[in-house]
Formats: C-alpha cells, structure tokens, sequence
C-alpha cells in the first residue's frame, strides 16, 4: 500500500470527524426548542444522521487502526523489544501479529455495534 | 571564565573487556580559553589512552565526530565546550541509536545503506553535451540548503523513527540527499526516485517532529526537505514527469 494513501485517510478521516462534531454542536447551537430526548432522538434518527454517524465511526476504526498500526511497527519490532529482553525479541513477530489482530477484532465489533445501535 | 575543575562523564564500551557500557567519571584541569569538545577529547586521551572516537578534518567538514554531548548530538569540533559545559560537567556518549563498536565509535552500516538506497548520484541517460549539462541560477538556487550535507548523522540519530525502523525508514540525511537529487533540473529519473520512496515507512515515518532541524551542525533543514518530497509523492505522476522535460 502506498504511504500517501494511508497519510491521506489519516489526515481526511480527521477532518471529517471534526465536520461531525460541528455537526453535532451546530445542531445544539441552532435547536430553537430545549433539547430533550424526543428532539434528540429525532436528529440522530433522522436519514442523514444516521449516514453520517455511520460514515464517521467507520472512519475513526480506521483512523484509530492507523495510529495504533503505526505505534505497533515502530515499538512492537524485533529491534525495540531487544532493549527490554533477548527472549521477546526472539517473538516480536507473532506480539506484533497479535497486537494488530486485537485492534482488528475490536475495530470490526465497535463498528458492528455502533451499526447495530444505528439502523436496527 | 571557567573554575579550575572540569568533569566529564564518558561513555565506554569495550566488547573485547566489558559486559556492558558505562559512564567513566574524568575531572580535568580547566582550560584557560574556550576550546572545542574535540579538543578535551583530545586531552581525556592524553590522560586515558584507550578512549576512543573519530576525527579527521577538525573544522567541521568531514563529519567524522558527531556526537551526543550533554544530550544533544552534534559535531565535537565545532561545538565549543562554553556552549554546553552544564554545572561544570559535560557528557558525551555516541550517536543514539546506532550499534557502538567502541567507546564513542559507532557502527554506521544502517546509516549508509539507507544513503545507498537513495541512489545518491545524478541519472540522466540524455547524451552528455561537450561541456557540461547546464542549470539556468533560478535553476541552481533550489539545491542551496540540500547540497551542503556532510552526512554526520547527527539529525538521522536524533530521529526516534530512524531508532525504530533504521532499515526501513530512511532518516533525514539520506531523505535530504534524496531531495537534492529531486529537486536537481538534471536528473531525469523523478518518477523512479519518488517510486522508491512511496511505500509507508521510508518517507511517511517522519512525523515531522524536527529534532533533525534542531540538531544540524550545518544549519540545514531536513523536514523541509521531506516536506517537498511528500509534496511530490501527492502530487499527479504525470505532472512530475511532464515538468522534468521541460
């Protein structure tokens, strides 16, 4: 995969997760009702909400999965775990397998969960 | 303007003799004048003749004493001890993050074979004019600031991504080095350097953190450099390609 791609989707993930938080706020800000759970309810319900939650929590799995992708490769190597022991060095492939197996499944149950909560 | 003592911490390593690395206490007598690092380098040695580290030029040209001192890595011939005694001591250690061979001598295979990977030469398969190929001075003036590398690897071993991945991550001299050729009118093979240098780790892994810039004995600025090659690598193919003819 190429660097760029993965620094784009870093990048553009981020800015559309800031443009859901003005979103949201801007739906705080210019509700012209006291805010209950019925007006509440209704804007995360309504069909665009519900996109745009989707889209965006799909998007902060993958922005997460790059960050911890990155700090995986860098401190979980061979080389970085040889300054602690010989004997983790030696498993440094499979930890760092593990690792990123671990934010994988959990990455995809958040999303499944978050989507479950959102359409059913 | 210094008191009469002077304490320097030294890094020493023997394999052949000691288990493991330590810092070994030398209290000196202060020189009268400001004199450089290399120069008390060259005074523990006349007291302890078994330290030791790398020289050449003695006037910041060959890159050949770069070195962690007090904690930050630069050139002990041009650093003056008055701009980094603390407490009147001073520590020296090698450069971070590369395997030590002796004392403050490091192993510097990594660091070049990550320069060797850059291709560091100029590519034009175009036949060479009589005289020379020539570059108009607007042309000449982008390689100010990337030429003048002296490959000390000062900023590479300051750079926590090059400690990380030093075989994978091509550090900011070579990735200066890089641009310099980039950033050359003559080299014909833009596509192919970018090319090389597109997968995740050997550009990308700067995080722009810019203890490169801080660090240069030269002045130079590796992150911009780097900058302008992602730039590049965003940038359409076809544009890069269309501008290196013309």
């Amino acid at each position: 995969m190429k660097g760029s791609l993965i620094w784009n989707l870093q990048r553009y993930s981020s800015l559309l997760i800031l443009l859901y938080l003005l979103y949201v706020i801007g739906f705080i800000v210019n509700s012209e009702d006291q805010i209950n759970f019925f007006t509440w309810s209704d804007f995360f319900l309504s069909f665009q909400s519900r996109i745009f939650t989707s889209l965006v929590c799909f998007l902060i799995v993958l922005h997460s999965f790059i960050g911890l992708w990155t700090v995986g490769t860098d401190y979980l190597t061979e080389r970085t775990l040889g300054f602690l022991s010989k004997s983790l060095s030696k498993i440094a492939v499979l930890i760092q397998r593990t690792y990123l197996f671990t934010f994988i499944v959990l990455g995809i149950v958040y999303l499944i969960v978050i989507l479950y909560i959102i359409w059913i | 303007m210094f008191g009469k003592k002077l304490h320097v911490s030294l890094y020493r390593y023997n394999p052949e003799e000691d288990k493991f690395p330590y810092m070994k206490k030398y209290i000196i007598e202060k020189p009268e004048k400001d004199i450089m690092v290399l120069d008390l380098l060259h005074l523990l040695k006349e007291e302890d003749q078994s330290v030791s580290y790398r020289r050449s030029c003695r006037e910041g040209v060959c890159g050949s004493d770069g070195m962690n001192i007090n904690g930050k890595n630069g050139l002990a011939c041009i650093t003056p001890i008055s701009s980094v005694i603390k407490k009147n001591s001073i520590e020296l250690r090698p450069l971070p993050g590369l395997p030590v061979i002796r004392d403050l001598v490091v192993d510097m295979t990594e660091f070049y074979a990550q320069y060797e990977k850059i291709k560091p030469f100029l590519q034009n398969e175009t036949t060479a004019p009589e005289q020379e190929r020539l570059q108009s001075p607007e042309e000449r003036d982008k390689l100010d600031g990337l030429y003048e590398c002296i490959l000390c690897a000062c900023c590479s071993t300051s750079c926590p991504s090059f400690w990380w991945n030093p075989d994978k991550f091509v550090g900011p001299a070579a990735l200066l080095q890089a641009y310099r050729f980039l950033a050359d009118s003559r080299d014909l093979k833009t596509e192919e350097r970018l090319e090389a240098l597109s997968d995740p780790f050997s550009v990308y892994r700067c995080h722009g953190i810019m203890n490169c810039v801080s660090v240069c004995p030269k002045g130079l600025n590796p992150n911009k450099a780097i900058g302008e090659i992602k730039s590049m690598l965003h940038k359409n193919k076809k544009d890069i390609i269309a501008s290196d003819r013309i």
